[in-house]
């Protein structure tokens, strides 16, 4: 098969180069030979009503891809035939389109256009459509959103902007994956180590391999590294979310999920500009739980003796017998109260002329954190974009190649993370270090502790390193007919040293432990190649689009972990050469290839319905033989009813209206590659091979089926405009460990079960512009999500892993809860039901469900611009419920602090440390009486900025110019008691930061 | 035109390349870290380590690992000898109560873990069976290897859990329904299989190290096998000819015996297996006292010891801080090392073979000779024993010293007390007295979940 497949390599690349020697040929021949009209150079100046100038307008040969953008005056320059129809358009103008006669000078004025978002275009993967002609349910930011805000990750920033998207920054640290899901959650396997929800993430047309890098540091190992990281957030020029059959099914086995289409900025055909860009800032843990000091601390631990009536003696009262009980430290301060001092700077270039365009984009980034210690995050990013097209406009060349390199320091604490440590620590336990500013060991040994920040000496450097490249080629075959090939490369490495020295531990321990280290290299690579045909064609009052196209798909992913023990000197710890021993943990690298056909067909009449028809057959190793291939497809349609004459003539006020909607399936091929084979595996210990599953040759895909319905509608000729959607995905066919007794060897196999999760869910976005002068901007919009997620149907769920998971005709993030009576009069401690009556409590009683996941969720963007003065507002907000704070610490009594009011609770039970009272803790502590609030809304992002006016930049020599102020996170109002209510648990929230720049274009 | 003419030549050659390539740029080569198992049994070296993978992985399953769940610690409660040292761990108090709910995890992990190794032995019967790239005295090796493997699983099945389904292929779509075959039919496959793999294996240890099984391990276990099933001359034969293996096998000091290969070790296990740079075994770490080990010996076994056998102490020490005194299995000295790999954990011993001749050979009426292998032990633990036993005892009296002498010699290891109590039918006068204690305590209870998954698994009487 090897040899097949080498054939076959060259056989693609065969046609491949012939295609460009092909294109390149025509491209260089065809201007001899005009096929058509003599082309001739048209040009003019474009000017708004008041008769100034705008720059960066686009002109498009209309159907042909060739394109020109008007430079800071205006002006443009473009080759077209008498005959063609130039096509004007520019962001918040009414587009202007002008046949050619027999004239050279084409001078345009635009007018401005309220609903001119409509023309917009968006990127809908394999082709393009606007906002207004869109039939498939597709969300868009764009760089004005991103570039500014001072994070790491760029999903980070979609935060709040998007209906139905739902993303989690899960801690403040950077770099950490956030969780991201499109409509709610697909798949049943949702571990860090086999995730079935992640979307397909395309950059620049190139899929890329999305999945966190698993990382050892404990402080991060629950969400991992996100290979995104490495992309330049100001390269970015927008971010496309495809949530619909209509807009997903043409990616097939890998929609279901939906997709996420970054793509980065172009340069334009003007004159060669430089930006540059500088901001630095700082950030601190947003919230502290408010814990209680010592005095109070202690006078509830002492109650709790009493109400034992238990002599505190050493052993147990270590906090009252030996720690200073006058000594108080806000641990909380100490161990996450630092402040991440962040810079970025960037610097770009762009320019070009007809023909050719580029840019280049350079940044920096570099983040502190909020820990003790000196550790922080940088990154560097290059991206270079070149688009060429040849004289007569028939070729076009498009090549995008962005490289990222991040280095990341994190805190390897010994056990619990640095932040739960601290909030469960007592106020008045000794201090970390010795007045020589070493680890102090004694005081906390008295007390039968171990210095909770014995991790500070352990360090793990995480560096990553990250290459994209695409090409996109296109040549025009003839009038409506192009031919394309998308080619990308990415090349992602990363490697974690993680370096333990002694000194990390107890010198009392030092005996029995070993300076030791782990390196994790992780390495992926992919390569893409993916030849199109493009086919349009206008007839009438019909037009037609059809593509079709093939994917051809590799990847290799690879990872090696090694663990080395036994270093004599600290220095040397990490090269494994000096290591006593050395274990290999894990060495494997993965293959995996994808091969597709798909098509597309798009119509429409009149520019009035829309029909849009999407179809893949898709090919993965990831299946056994005979499952390898499926099929997927949907169909979209769209109807502008505001364009009939009926609606336009009688409701005056209705701008805009459209109908659409969209059915068709997805399907979800993150299941993990070589399942089906029957195969040993190497042992832990050397030399051994052991089949470690039992294996079926006939699992396959998870099967998504999402259907659509939206209306779209403006109003006061665009003024306010609103999108109302209705979905209902449900994804079925489920791969799950199917139950097996345990006399087949093991106690699963994965199987494809009739399993069915449903997300359904109304999306609701309104954008106005409040207030439009030529001073006073307002605009504002509003996105309101509400979805719902059920377990459809789970056959002999009692028998398998999930039974205490999930629980059929209820949402997958649940908890299933004891139901909680109450506090017993007589022992003044929790009790809860036994609902069976059995005298045990265990999953049978566990009968209260609470979900964890969102009621609702939005955000509200208010923009002002006054004359050269700037604001944007954006308020995140989300309706849910989470476990309460009082339970995250521990029982009342026991040696951990408490939050405050704990004292005052009727709802607590007494300060106790019996087993009993213990016992009823645990059993409170996953009952009912946990559910709490934890609804929240938060500044997400304020920004303010300042142009600097023309007569200050003419002096500097500048054309552009501008200061600016970013604040993130600044407010958070919840009744939430804990840290960070958007994710629930003692973890590191996220950072409050403002940040100050400057922007200057030449 | 003669584009268009290209353009169709083209598109032709995609179409082509498309539909008839698709499956086969779909096949990935099989990763570095795994094995198709059709390769693993195309040579000597590669099924070799398949065998090696069972043995290691005998080390992690728990019935035979040696941690808290395994048979040494659950049998050791379920007999009179081991307690939990604290009654928070529900698990354990089922075993030492004779209380067993048929939810308990340590039921249902001794029949999870041995059936995986009996999938492991099948598998590779498979496998050896189907290749013909595997030279004949590897072949017969391995089969001998995987043969004693499965028959000592089935053995402890069947002591644990009375009928219990014989596993004899990895077909799930069979063994997911299969049903629990006779006591003395899975005893029949036992024997079967020992005399099988008497007959392939040799009696040398590959490498000098006895964690791999040589035709010796296939004869002590066989001679165990026929003292249970009391056909006292075979037991009496096949033990004598372990013992008579002097040149492999003798009895060492008290404090050698578990000592990683040697002289009086049979077959033991390698903490190899756990793949890690710790060393010790996990009996070591299961028993050996600390603030946080939970199995402690009873203290009225502990008092069975006169003061003058080296055993007690030797091989029982005491463990005491604020909370707990105790005593307990002292037999493994290592309880966590990273260092060099010094002990073992001894499956089949030699102590245990002369125990198994002393019994047949009272029921055969050899008192004398009884008395001589006694004595053997007895010796060994610096008990001047000619002396102390009358020569003239009556079978029933033999039968009672060695009965004490194998609680003495073999505690906490294997379950031998569990299985002694059961198959002499004295365990209702021995454990009476446990007030939640009933006959039908001698079998576990065949776990809830198979049964749930398995509706042809019928439950033992009791539960």
């Amino acid at each position: 098969m090897k040899n097949n497949y080498s054939r076959l390599k060259w056989v693609a690349l065969i046609i491949l180069g012939g295609i460009l020697f092909f294109l390149s040929k025509a491209a260089n021949a065809a201007p001899t030979t005009p096929l058509f009209q003599q082309q001739q150079e048209v040009s003019g100046i474009v000017t708004d009503t008041n008769g100034l100038p705008i720059p960066g307008v686009s002109i498009i040969v209309k159907n042909t891809t060739r394109g020109v953008v008007t430079n800071l005056d205006g002006e443009y320059s473009i080759p077209a035939a008498p005959g063609d129809t130039l096509v004007f358009s520019y962001l918040g103008f009414k587009p202007v389109e002008i046949v050619l006669q027999q004239q050279q000078q084409v001078n345009v004025e635009m007018e401005e256009d309220i609903s001119a978002l409509g023309e917009v275009e968006i990127n809908a993967g394999y082709y393009n459509t606007t906002e207004r002609e869109r039939t498939g349910s597709i969300a868009r930011v764009t760089s004005e959103d991103i570039e500014l805000q001072p994070i790491v990750n760029p999903i980070q920033a979609l935060q709040g902007r998007m209906a139905g998207v739902e993303i989690t920054q899960r801690g403040g640290a950077p770099g950490m994956a956030p969780k991201i899901r499109i409509r709610g959650q697909n798949s049943l396997r949702d571990t860090q180590n086999d995730n079935g929800n992640l979307p397909l993430y395309i950059i620049d047309g190139v899929p890329i391999n999305s999945a966190p890098i698993p990382s050892y540091t404990v402080d991060i190992s629950n969400t991992g590294i996100d290979p995104l990281n490495t992309i330049g957030l100001s390269n970015i020029a927008s971010i496309e979310i495809l949530k619909d059959a209509d807009a997903t099914a043409i990616y097939g086995s890998r929609g279901a999920n939906g997709v996420v289409l970054i793509t980065t900025k172009r340069g334009y055909a003007k004159k060669t500009a430089v930006s540059a860009r500088y901001y630095s800032g700082m950030g601190q843990a947003s919230r502290k739980m408010d814990l209680l000091n010592t005095q109070e601390y202690i006078s509830i631990r002492e109650q709790a003796f009493e109400n034992d009536g238990v002599e505190p003696i050493v052993s147990n009262a270590f906090d009252l017998l030996v720690w200073d009980r006058d000594r108080y430290t806000d641990w909380q301060k100490d161990f996450f109260g630092g402040t991440a001092e962040i810079q970025n700077a960037q610097l770009s270039v762009s320019g070009g002329n007809k023909n050719t365009s580029l840019r280049l984009g350079s940044g920096y980034h570099k983040e502190g954190t909020v820990y003790p210690g000196d550790l922080d995050y940088q990154k560097v990013t290059t991206s270079l974009q070149v688009n060429h097209t040849s004289d007569n406009g028939k070729f076009n060349m498009d090549i995008s190649l962005n490289y990222g390199a991040d280095t990341n320091n994190f805190l390897h604490s010994l056990n619990s993370s640095l932040v739960s440590t601290a909030v469960n620590l007592p106020p008045n336990a000794p201090s970390i270090y010795n007045e020589d500013g070493t680890l102090n060991w004694e005081d906390w040994e008295a007390g039968n502790r171990t210095n909770p920040l014995a991790g500070l000496y352990n360090t793990s450097t995480t560096k990553s390193e990250n290459l994209l490249a695409n090409a996109g080629l296109f040549y025009e075959l003839m009038k409506g007919l192009r031919l394309r090939a998308n080619l990308g490369y990415t090349n992602y490495n990363s490697d974690e040293l993680l370096k333990m020295p002694k000194r990390s531990y107890n010198p009392e321990n030092w005996g029995s432990v070993s300076a030791r280290s782990i390196n994790s290299i992780v390495g992926r690579k992919s390569w893409l190649a993916e030849p199109q045909l493009i086919f349009n064609k206008q007839f009438g009052q019909n037009e037609l689009d059809v593509l079709i196209g093939a994917t051809f798909q590799q990847n290799s992913d690879s990872r090696i972990t090694m663990s080395g023990y036994g270093y004599s000197a600290e220095a040397q710890i990490g090269n494994l050469m000096v290591a006593e021993d050395v274990i290999v943990n894990t060495d494997r690298t993965i293959d995996y290839r994808y091969n597709a056909l798909f098509a597309r067909i798009g119509y429409n009449w009149e520019k009035k319905l829309f029909l849009n028809l999407t179809a893949r057959r898709d090919g993965s190793s990831r299946f056994g033989s005979n499952k390898r291939f499926a099929n997927f497809g949907a169909v979209g349609a769209a109807w502008i009813f505001s364009e009939e004459n009926f609606i336009s003539d009688n409701l005056t006020f209705l701008s805009f209206g459209k109908l659409r909607g969209s059915f068709g399936t997805t399907g979800n091929d993150q299941i993990g590659d070589y399942g089906y084979l029957d195969a040993y595996e190497s042992t832990q210990a050397p030399g051994g091979l052991i089949p470690i599953q039992l294996t079926n040759p006939n699992y396959s895909w998870e099967e998504n089926r999402k259907i659509e319905a939206a209306i779209s509608l403006g109003f006061f000729e665009d003024k306010l405009n609103t999108e109302v959607s209705w979905y209902r995905n449900r994804s079925s066919n489920q791969l799950v460990g199917f139950p097996l007794p345990s006399t087949t060897g093991f106690n699963t196999i994965l199987a494809n079960l009739p399993a069915t999760v449903q997300n359904t869910g109304w999306e609701f976005v309104f954008t106005s512009r409040n207030i439009s002068t030529r001073d006073f901007n307002w605009r504002t919009s509003f996105n309101i999500s509400f979805p719902r997620n059920k377990l459809l149907e789970f056959p002999d769920i009692e028998q398998t892993a999930y039974a205490n998971i999930y629980r059929i005709g209820e949402p997958l993030n649940i908890n299933l809860l004891y139901r909680y009576i109450g506090i017993d009069p007589e022992t003044g401690l929790y009790s809860v039901a036994d609902i069976n009556n059995d005298g045990s409590f265990d999953y049978q009683d566990r009968t209260v469900v609470r979900n964890n996941g969102r009621n609702y969720f939005g955000g509200i963007d208010n923009t002002f611009i006054y004359k050269n003065f700037s604001a944007q507002f954006l308020w995140e907000f989300v309706k849910q419920k989470g476990r309460s704070a009082f339970f995250q610490t521990g029982n009342v009594g026991n040696i951990v602090n408490q939050l405050q009011g704990v004292a005052d609770s009727n709802n607590l039970q007494v300060p106790s440390q019996t087993t009993l009272a213990g016992r009823q803790y645990t059993l409170a502590s996953n009952s009912s009486l946990t559910t709490t609030d934890a609804s929240f809304l938060r500044l997400k992002t304020f920004s303010v900025a300042y142009n600097f006016p023309q007569v200050f930049t003419q002096r500097i020599g500048s054309t552009n110019g501008r200061i600016f102020l970013n604040g993130q996170n600044l407010l958070t109002f919840t009744p939430y008691k804990g840290l960070d209510p958007q994710d629930i648990g003692t973890y590191l929230p996220v950072l409050r930061t403002v940040t100050t720049g400057i922007e200057l274009t030449f | 035109m003669k584009i268009s003419i290209n353009i169709k030549r083209l598109l032709f050659l995609m179409g082509t390349c498309l539909l008839a390539s698709c499956e086969s740029f779909l096949e990935v080569d099989v990763p570095d870290d795994k094995m198709v198992t059709e390769t693993v049994f195309a040579s000597d070296e590669t099924a070799e380590s398949a065998m090696q993978g069972i043995y290691y992985q005998l080390f992690n399953a728990t019935f035979s690992g040696g941690t808290t769940s395994s048979i040494s610690v659950l049998g050791g409660l379920s007999a009179d000898l081991l307690q939990p040292v604290t009654s928070n761990n529900a698990f354990l108090v089922e075993f030492s109560e004779n209380e067993i709910f048929t939810e308990n995890t340590g039921v249902l992990a001794i029949w999870r873990s041995t059936y995986n190794i009996v999938y492991l032995a099948n598998n590779l019967l498979e496998g050896i069976e189907n290749s013909t790239g595997i030279s004949e005295p590897v072949r017969d090796r391995l089969e001998g290897e995987a043969l004693f493997i499965r028959a000592f699983c089935h053995f402890y099945l069947v002591n644990l859990y009375g009928d219990v389904p014989l596993v004899l292929s990895t077909d799930y779509d069979k063994n997911s329904l299969i049903p629990r075959t006779e006591t003395s039919q899975v005893y029949e496959q036992i024997i079967l299989d020992l005399e099988r793999a008497r007959e392939v294996l040799d009696e040398d240890y590959i490498n000098n190290e006895r964690y791999y099984v040589n035709r010796y391990a296939a004869t002590a276990l066989l001679a165990r096998v026929n003292l249970y099933q009391e056909n006292w001359n075979q037991a009496e034969e096949l033990s004598s000819e372990v013992i008579d293996a002097s040149s492999l096998y003798s009895l060492p000091s008290l404090n050698e015996v578990f000592l990683a290969n040697s002289s009086e070790a049979i077959w033991q296990i390698s903490p190899a297996g756990r793949g890690n740079i710790l060393t010790s075994t996990n009996e070591g770490y299961t028993f050996i006292g600390s603030s946080s080990t939970s199995i402690k010996l009873n203290p009225e076994f502990v008092s069975t010891l006169d003061s003058s056998d080296l055993r007690s102490t030797s091989w029982i020490g005491h463990f005491s801080n604020e909370n707990y005194e105790y005593d307990f299995v002292h037999k493994y000295k290592d309880r966590s090392s990273i260092n060099n790999i010094t002990e073992y954990a001894t499956v089949l011993r030699l102590g245990e073979q002369y125990l198994i001749r002393a019994e047949a050979r009272a029921n055969l009426g050899n008192i004398s000779g009884a008395i001589d292998d006694i004595s053997k032990i007895r010796e060994r633990a610096g008990i001047d024993s000619t002396s102390d036993i009358d020569p003239n005892l009556n079978l029933s009296e033999i039968m009672d010293l060695v009965m004490k002498e194998r609680a003495k010699e073999l505690f906490a290891e294997w379950g031998h007390r569990w299985l002694d109590l059961k198959r002499l039918e004295n365990a209702t006068e021995v454990l009476g007295e446990t007030p939640t204690w009933q006959e039908t305590d001698v079998l576990y209870p065949i776990p809830a979940e198979e049964r749930s998954k398995n509706p042809n698994l019928g439950q033992n009487p009791g539960y």
